[in-house]
């Protein structure tokens, strides 16, 4: 009977895992670039941003593609409103390394003092635990469904979600401690590279930010 | 023979075909949704049984006119009820087939009971039918798929609960998946002895057929998975439970199936063999056995040539069904189907089977379905009745009148 291929929507959860893969692979492919940025090593930081910039594209294409298959039509265990924000917050994860990726492209660093590197090469490690968790969130969702709802796994859900809260926290404590180191160092570097610094911060602290906003919306998901 | 036995005979198989290719793919579906069987295993599955229900434990007595929908004694010219029934066969086949092409999954029973109240109508006006009768065929429309929805809906919550939300899923899951599967088999056990050997005590089919059945079955699960559960992560574990069962839940579902669809395609050709062979026509008459082997092959045919894509598509297509959702499906609806017959309220087995999906989806279980479709499938089951009647009142008007 035909009509069990068609009453069966597809699921966008399974296609929502494969975006959060792709999402952590963008952000595991710029902290390779800031590690190669810091050794001085151009020419592979180079080739990892340009990488990171290709599965962006990935990510944007698998987003296109859970956006059109989640019709109105369907009855969903989540409400559609909350998968549709989920996926836009996961998909600026992507985004947000990428722009980091874009700034590393567009100048060489001069002479940037070594501790404010190392805030760097921190902030990106810690943004691989958000895209990371973000990750185990939304295979911890698919679970919480498949159990039917029940509390345990909805109340594993909820550390994840407690996790990333933290990671947020830690790196936004990070951004402020490169803000004033910046401004420690402001005689020493040109304000080129403090406008630089400050801005591959900024995207870097981004992909935490809306790792933390893709957990909210899991949140709601589960009391729909 | 008799040409328009020779005829009916060959519309009946038609019939069966229909049957075969619209209903019998059902009860594998959701064993091949769940990829607990592959898509040919079920074909041979469900073809084998289907025939089997249908030629050993089909009826040897049938109703000339479906569940006495009109008054047969209105009908005294043999002619009329040769016509009548070819037309509502055809009709019936029509009907089914259109149903098929657009993937709707409608009540072969209703389809039938169309055909006849078309042709019924025509002849002796309105007032033959047994509106009675009739409003409970209505209502059951109505009711099958909210009382199907209501019990999946409890059911999955009950699994749910007993098993994924306790402290140690794997311990009560060795408890609990015996008791539910325990459970489904008290109901497949009494119903194998109503529906397949045709009984009518459900006292006896309770006490002699489904107690014992689920009683073995639950020992030999409780004891075979105290020594080996199939995995250390619960969900897995629960699912290749729930996975074999779901064959033999699927191949019973199969067998009752063509023990009693059989009778839509046959009821109407045992009236004609009976006008035919004894120059009478009854209420209920003796079914040769060759009828019913060519109604159980008509059934194989119909899900080897149709359902075989049908099901092909499913086992490919659907991926959001999981074991344990396929037997609470089965479970349920397979429930409702015994305590409807209990109670005597006219239920369709397709109506319920989608009601539980639905309500499986309500449970937060499925997760997605198809609201238009959902949609489309109840405005089919609106006109299956009337639309089968309609065609059914020209074939037989085109009949009398060529005949």
């Amino acid at each position: 009977m035909q009509v069990w291929t068609k009453l069966f929507a597809k699921s966008p959860f399974k296609p929502l895992i494969k975006h959060a893969e792709v999402a952590l692979q963008t952000v595991e492919t710029l902290e390779k670039a800031l590690q190669a940025w810091r050794e001085g090593n151009y020419e592979e930081m180079k080739k990892l941003a340009l990488e990171v910039d290709r599965l962006e594209d990935v990510a944007d294409r698998i987003k296109e593609e859970i956006r059109d298959s989640l019709s109105s039509k369907l009855m969903m265990a989540v409400a559609r409103e909350d998968v549709l924000i989920y996926l836009h917050m996961q998909d600026k994860v992507a985004d947000a390394a990428e722009d980091t990726a874009k700034w590393l492209l567009v100048k060489e660093p001069g002479n940037i003092p070594e501790e404010i590197k190392e805030v760097i090469l921190q902030m990106g490690t810690e943004s691989i635990k958000a895209a990371k968790l973000v990750y185990e969130a939304i295979v911890q969702m698919d679970r919480v469904i498949e159990s039917g709802f029940a509390e345990k796994e909805i109340e594993r859900e909820y550390e994840i979600i407690h996790e990333i809260e933290g990671v947020e926290s830690k790196i936004d404590g990070l951004d402020t401690e490169l803000m004033r180191l910046v401004f420690q160092n402001a005689g020493r570097m040109d304000w080129s590279e403090g406008f630089y610094i400050l801005n591959i911060a900024r995207t870097l602290s981004n992909i935490s930010d809306k790792a933390k906003d893709a957990a909210e919306r899991i949140r709601l998901m589960m009391n729909k | 023979m008799d040409p328009w036995l020779l005829i009916t005979i060959i519309v009946g198989f038609g019939m069966a075909w229909a049957i075969g290719a619209n209903d019998a793919a059902n009860s594998m579906s959701t064993a091949v949704g769940a990829k607990a069987i592959t898509p040919k295993q079920a074909v041979l599955i469900a073809g084998v049984l289907e025939f089997t229900g249908a030629y050993f434990f089909g009826k040897s007595v049938t109703e000339t006119i479906r569940k006495g929908i009109l008054y047969p004694d209105r009908i005294t010219d043999p002619t009329v009820l040769i016509y009548g029934s070819v037309a509502a066969l055809l009709a019936a086949t029509i009907w089914l087939v259109i149903a098929t092409k657009f993937g709707l999954p409608v009540s072969t029973t209703h389809s039938i009971i169309g055909g006849i109240v078309g042709y019924g109508i025509v002849y002796a006006g309105f007032s033959i039918v047994n509106w009675g009768k009739m409003t409970q065929v209505v209502l059951s429309w109505i009711l099958s798929p909210i009382i199907g929805a209501i019990m999946a809906f409890l059911v999955f919550k009950a699994l749910t609960k007993s098993i994924f939300e306790r402290k140690d899923p794997v311990r009560s899951s060795k408890i609990w998946s015996p008791f539910w599967i325990g459970l489904a088999f008290v109901v497949i056990g009494t119903m194998f002895y109503i529906k397949v050997l045709h009984g009518k005590s459900l006292k006896t089919g309770v006490l002699f057929y489904g107690i014992p059945a689920g009683l073995v079955v639950f020992l030999i699960l409780f004891l075979t998975l105290r020594v080996k559960f199939p995995s250390s992560d619960p969900f897995i574990g629960v699912e290749s439970i729930f996975r074999r069962v779901q064959v033999i839940t699927s191949g019973y579902v199969a067998l009752a199936h063509g023990a009693n669809d059989v009778a839509n395609a046959i009821g109407p050709v045992a009236a004609v063999y009976a006008v035919a062979t004894m120059g009478m026509a009854g209420m209920k008459v003796p079914v040769p056995r060759w009828i019913l082997a060519m109604g159980g092959l008509g059934i194989a045919i119909g899900v080897a040539t149709y359902g075989y894509r049908v099901m092909e598509t499913v086992g490919k297509k659907i991926t959001e069904l999981t074991n344990t959702r396929g037997f609470t499906i089965d479970f349920s609806a397979a429930t409702v189907v015994l305590v409807a017959s209990w109670l005597g309220l006219p239920i369709s087995t397709t109506h319920v089977v989608v009601g539980a999906v639905i309500g499986v989806g309500l449970a937060r279980g499925v997760k997605a379905i198809n609201k238009d479709i959902v949609r489309d499938i109840i405005i089919s089951w609106f006109v299956t009745v009337p639309v089968a009647a309609l065609i059914s009142a020209f074939l037989f008007k085109i009949l009398m009148i060529v005949g």
